[in-house]
């Protein structure tokens, strides 16, 4: 009885110490910005060495030529983490007819037990053997490949979880390995890892949610770390992949992100202008209704009385 | 469109874009090789692509909107349903609803359509003094017009209610006459009814129970008059009349006289009179004549000129309500005279050459020194509610031409008894019973009478045009009106002067067309269809109405009495020719604007829809790759966007009945098509090409980055479904901007389609069968609704896309409003005050109104003027305050859209 007297007391007394020493278990609402912060690097130009300048498209498809490249980037505000690496591509047509039906969704979910690859054209077989994963998108994956040094220590690159979670459990087999793939005279894009199931293949993943536009973002990776304001990001890339055949532009983009996505002015401004505009017209209105008023109903303007009162 | 993009997807395809894989094994639709190939075949690709801006759905919408329309609608308006015969309008086919909107003629028949064929004994004029005291429904306009209040006459309960006589006046029947100043003439006037005329008798002989046989309707009248004022004639042998005549002599006292009949100097066209000499039973002889009032005022004798100037002034007033009227007269016979006379009559009568020339001829010798006792009034009783229809619809700008086999006269009289004619009209009379032309058949020559008739007509019609022309212009000048028979018709039908037809009959405000054949109907109901290029509609009852039914664009058939023919020939069968208000002015023009609205509808759905795919071809390398998933694309019409639409076809309802009725002048809207001209497609395709652009643009620029925390990116089928579900949800409520009246059936389509998309995005996107081969629509909506900026942009879209919309409501309405819209600002507060009291209360309001634009116009009689006949059927009250209690009616919507524009800028 004592004890559980005491223990009330004690109770009420750490609530009152809680109290009295300011310090209650609280929420605190701290107001941050919701700035989203976005670098945008363009690199398909600078990254070909100057001898090569006048005829990209023989540099590029080079093997022997080394294509590493190193760019710069300063980060110009504080950068929260995570910070979303993007590759941008600009006049790539991935939503054209032909591109966007040469898949096989069968063949990605169940390899190469599924046969009819016909959708697949024109890369459907090599010398006979199925390819998997077959079709123009997977033949033309995206293949430069970025890392990130701040200050001689590398920027660890997360560059899991980077497709959407619906594509990766139902879209790509979890028992499919590549097999056969680029193995053909014309190399499209970049190579898969036939030890790894195409579910884990993100890059393959991301690759292959064709974009709405001819020029679009793709979602690389993730930066774990904050940058702060004034740092310099070494970039050192892999320039591997061919947009200067059809004069495509290549942009690295870091990027954080609110609950409304991105960076993206154009939602910004759409809401003002939509928001001012429909303010103006409200003025507009109501000024328009106390100084002109039309009154209601008023048959002046019934055509058969303008009629009579005319003649 | 289709041209652009191919042309474009053959300039754009190269072998440079080495992703497509365009070296080896390329379909001919990619081969850069043969570019003109490629443009065909992605031309073939873009028709398919862009086929959803054809409507197929809308004819399956409009057919489903026009079938129950006149199945549901028409067919069970009570407003047209006729309880006496139990006969309900019957929509015999569903395809020209929209057409009754934009009726500029109506052809009608008269005897069955517009009067019953029924002779009523009216009013009478007996020594200068009028008797009966009814009212014809052209005089209670009259009166109404005139602010008196129309008294109904209080029918005592034993005045005598008998099919034939309609008059009841307390100072006549039942021998009251006798009482009267001048009961001498009451007497003769009674007897000449009695005796003077062809009538037998048939079936027993009493009061009650016998039945005249006459050769025309008006005959039996009177005698049935004379019946009931106590002269009941009840049999007829060949040389004699036998009359029951009470009263005669005195009060209460019933004696059965027999008069003897010594000539019968029958009825014809040219002598427009008929006579009967006869000898009393005293030894009198008298001659009893009637006739038509100029040629029994020319043969009068000298003296009383006070009775028959007051004769003649009752006769006009009598005529100008539309009543038939007759002249009796008499005259006291000297035997020696009369025998003189006979013989002459005799030789007359067997004479083998011109018999009937000769017998005229002697009649005249006998019928002069009439004296006049007074006239009768015979009202050729109309349909029910003929007159004000017929105002009612001429307000609302239709022509009203009337073609009847009946004579020039009749027809002149019932257009009078229908206010089709009156006499502030300019009225144009072609008319081949000339003096002269009659001079040219008595020659008997036909290819001369043909030349000379075709030359009179010519020249009337000529003399009529030029003298018409001057008051085209002029627009406060008299209404126009036009006669002609139908001998003058024939040649006026022929090809060289049927222009000049034509250009008068369509500058007159009416046109009345007697003695036509009915090929003739056809010919005339053709002439305008073809020449004026408008609706045209017929209405008839009889067989002779068929050919002008079927020559019609809308062809009305009066059920009910007469044959079946007119009804089987019909599009619409109505038991009564005042049902022609309710089916033009309030069906037909609700179904035009409707089918107006959901025609544009369609259009603008299809156009904002397939133009966001176009603007998608531009950014896809013009390949001809679909922005919308298959499924998408072909629910489009048939689920998402349809059933609203259909809604709207059906309940759409700009005002209310009565008030359609009320102001009649709305209904030329419809005639001059003002719903469905190129401006009111123009604005249409503009706001879709407007949307389609918002659309498009603003979805595509929201997508250029990633949409949530993960920083994941959206594919092309995640931005296409966004797309589609801002087209979805933006059209369908743009839908409610256009509505007038909304309904409960209105919020759920649009809701339940919004609905629809949704569950069937959820359904299709979730579940993948091993038959769907393509993946592309997996899981999308659900990673769409996982991120914030997709409700952001379905709330910013559509309102960013209804914005522009919206301010050309406001301004179209604030500024241009059309006329529907200004009547129903002046009757919103008429949901306020339920019932009756309110309907009243404005009609009182307009009154003073009214007067004003009356003394302006400076017209007594102007007939634009008149109203208030709108509320005259019982039960549109009841109907109003039932309606009320149902739908939210137009005038609620209308307030709550005008408050809305002080609150719009909150929600954003």
């Amino acid at each position: 009885m004592a004890d559980m007297n005491r223990e009330r007391h004690r109770t009420r007394e750490t609530a009152f110490y809680l109290f009295t020493q300011q310090s209650l278990p609280a929420c605190k609402p701290v107001l941050t910005p919701g700035w989203v912060v976005e670098i945008v690097d363009r690199y398909d130009t600078e990254c070909v060495p100057e001898a090569f300048r006048i005829d990209k498209i023989s540099y590029i498809q080079d093997d022997s030529i080394p294509k590493n490249c190193s760019r710069f980037m300063k980060v110009h505000k504080y950068m929260k983490a995570p910070i979303y690496i993007y590759y941008q591509l600009d006049n790539y047509y991935q939503n054209h007819r032909r591109y966007v039906k040469s898949r096989s969704d069968k063949q990605l979910l169940h390899g190469q037990k599924y046969h009819d690859t016909s959708s697949c054209q024109p890369v459907e077989l090599n010398s006979g053997q199925p390819i998997v994963p077959c079709g123009l998108i997977a033949w033309s994956l995206f293949n430069d490949s970025f890392t990130f040094i701040r200050e001689r220590a590398e920027l660890k690159v997360n560059r899991k979880n980077i497709a959407w979670k619906s594509d990766r459990d139902h879209k790509f087999g979890k028992n499919v390995h590549p097999f056969n793939f680029q193995n053909g005279t014309l190399i499209g894009g970049g190579k898969l890892n036939p030890k790894i199931p195409l579910s884990d293949q993100e890059d393959l993943i991301v690759w292959m949610r064709t974009s709405a536009l001819p020029s679009f973002r793709k979602l690389y990776g993730r930066i774990e770390e904050d940058l702060d304001a004034d740092d310099v990001i070494v970039v050192n890339l892999m320039n591997n992949y061919n947009t200067y055949s059809f004069g495509g532009k290549k942009k690295l983009v870091l990027s954080t992100s609110s609950w409304l996505g991105g960076k993206n002015d154009f939602l910004g401004h759409a809401c003002v202008i939509i928001g001012s505009s429909s303010l103006i017209l409200a003025i507009v209105f109501t000024l328009l209704h106390l100084k002109y008023r039309r009154p209601h109903g008023d048959t002046s303007y019934l055509p058969w009385n303008r009629k009579s009162l005319s003649g | 469109m289709c041209l652009l993009g191919a042309m474009g997807s053959g300039i754009f395809i190269d072998r440079k874009y080495f992703y497509l894989g365009l070296r080896q094994n390329v379909e001919d639709q990619f081969n850069p090789s043969k570019r003109f190939l490629v443009i065909i075949l992605t031309m073939l690709t873009l028709l398919t692509l862009y086929s959803t801006i054809i409507p197929i759905s809308l004819y399956v919408s409009i057919e489903t909107i026009k079938f129950i329309q006149s199945s549901q609608f028409i067919n069970k308006d009570l407003n047209m349903y006729h309880a006496e015969t139990n006969t309900p309008a019957s929509a015999r086919t569903s395809n020209l609803n929209e057409e009754l909107g934009q009726v500029e003629y109506i052809f009608s028949d008269k005897t069955g359509t517009l009067t019953r064929n029924l002779m009523e004994f009216f009013k009478c004029s007996i020594g200068g003094e009028i008797y009966g005291i009814g009212m014809t429904e052209i005089e209670k306009g009259v009166t109404e017009r005139k602010g008196i209040k129309v008294q109904e006459v209080q029918t005592s309960n034993d005045s005598v209610q008998e099919k034939g006589f309609n008059f009841y006046d307390g100072r006549l029947l039942r021998g009251a006459w006798r009482n009267e100043p001048n009961h001498d003439a009451c007497k003769e006037f009674f007897r000449c009814l009695a005796i003077c005329h062809t009538v037998l008798p048939e079936g027993e002989e009493s009061p009650a129970k016998i039945k005249y046989q006459a050769a025309s309707p008006d005959e039996a009248a009177l005698v049935l008059a004379a019946k009931n004022f106590g002269f009941f004639f009840y049999r007829r042998t060949p040389s004699m009349i036998y009359v029951r005549e009470s009263h005669a002599e005195r009060m209460g006292k019933t004696q059965d006289v027999s008069y003897e009949i010594l000539n019968v100097l029958e009825f014809n066209s040219t002598r427009k009179r008929q006579s009967v000499v006869c000898r009393c039973p005293d030894g009198r002889l008298v001659l009893y004549c009637k006739g038509a009032d100029t040629v029994i005022y020319e043969r009068l004798g000298s003296g009383n000129d006070d009775l028959n100037k007051a004769t003649r002034d009752h006769l006009e007033q009598f005529g100008s309500a539309g009543l038939r009227t007759l002249c009796l007269a008499y005259r006291d016979l000297a035997p020696d005279l009369y025998e003189s006379w006979n013989e002459k009559f005799i030789k007359a009568k067997s004479s083998l050459r011109d018999r009937e020339k000769k017998l005229d001829e002697v009649a005249e010798l006998i019928e002069k020194e009439l004296i006049l006792i007074g006239a009768t009034a015979i009202e050729d009783k109309l349909q029910e509610g003929v007159p004000s229809c017929i105002q009612t619809l001429s307000r609302a700008g239709i022509k009203i031409w009337v073609l009847t086999g009946d004579k020039m006269e009749t027809a002149i009289n019932i257009a009078y008894a229908c206010n089709l004619l009156n006499n502030e009209m300019k009225q144009f009379i072609i008319s081949s019973e000339t003096d002269a032309i009659r001079e040219v058949e008595e020659r008997g020559d036909q290819t001369e009478i043909a030349c000379f008739i075709k030359e009179d007509v010519k020249k009337q019609l000529k003399q009529s045009l030029d003298e018409a022309s001057q008051y085209f212009c002029a627009p406060s000048g008299p209404k126009l009106g036009l006669v002609i028979d139908g001998k003058c018709l024939t040649y006026a039908l022929d090809s060289s002067l049927r222009i000049m037809l034509l250009t008068l009959g369509l500058n007159c405000a009416s046109v009345v067309c007697c003695r036509v054949s009915p090929l003739q109907k056809a010919q005339v109901t053709s002439l305008v269809k073809k020449g004026a290029h408008k609706i045209t509609l017929s209405i008839g009852d009889g067989a002779n109405d068929v050919s002008m039914i079927q020559a019609a664009h809308i062809g009305i058939g009066i059920s009910g009495l007469e044959g079946m023919q007119a009804v089987m020939a019909s599009d619409f069968a109505i038991a009564q020719f005042r049902f022609l208000e309710d089916l033009l002015l309030v069906h037909g023009r609700w179904s035009y604007i409707r089918l107006c609205k959901v025609v544009m509808y369609f259009f603008y759905k299809n156009l904002a829809f397939t133009l966001t795919q176009f603007w998608f071809t531009f950014n896809t390398g013009f390949s001809g790759q679909r922005f919308y998933d298959d499924w998408f694309q072909s629910l489009y019409n048939v689920i998402f966007t349809a059933l609203p639409v259909i809604i709207v076809g059906l309940f759409d309802k700009d005002i209310s009945p009565p008030l359609s009725k009320k102001y009649p002048e709305l209904y030329k809207e419809g005639i001059r098509n003002k719903f469905f001209k190129w401006r009111v497609v123009a604005i249409w395709a503009f706001f879709s090409i407007y949307q389609s652009l918002v659309f498009f643009y603003f979805i595509s620029a929201f997508s250029s980055t990633s949409q949530d925390r993960s920083g994941k990116m959206f594919g092309l089928w995640d931005v296409s479904t966004m797309a589609f579900t801002c087209v979805v949800v933006t059209i369908n409520l743009r839908l409610l901007m256009m509505c007038n009246s909304i309904t409960r059936w209105h919020c759920i389509s649009v809701g339940g389609s919004i609905l629809v998309w949704f569950v069937f995005i959820f359904l299709y996107s979730g579940i993948t069968t091993p038959l769907d081969r393509n993946e592309n629509m997996y899981w999308v909506i659900y990673i769409l609704m996982s991120t914030p900026s997709f409700y952001v942009t379905l709330l910013l879209v559509p309102v960013a896309a209804l914005l522009v919309d919206f301010l050309y409501l406001c301004v179209q309405r604030w500024f241009f409003p059309y006329d529907y819209q200004i009547i129903q600002e002046m009757h919103k507060d008429d949901i306020h005050c339920t019932g009756p009291q309110g309907v009243l209360g404005s009609k009182q309001q307009l009154i003073p109104d009214e007067e004003r634009s009356n003394e302006i116009s400076q017209l007594p009689r102007e007939v634009s003027k008149h109203s208030g006949f709108a509320f005259d059927s019982p039960g549109y009250e009841s109907f109003f305050a039932s309606q009320s209690g149902k739908y939210v009616t137009p005038n609620a919507w209308d307030v709550a859209r005008r408050a809305s524009i002080r609150h719009k800028a909150t929600p954003k």
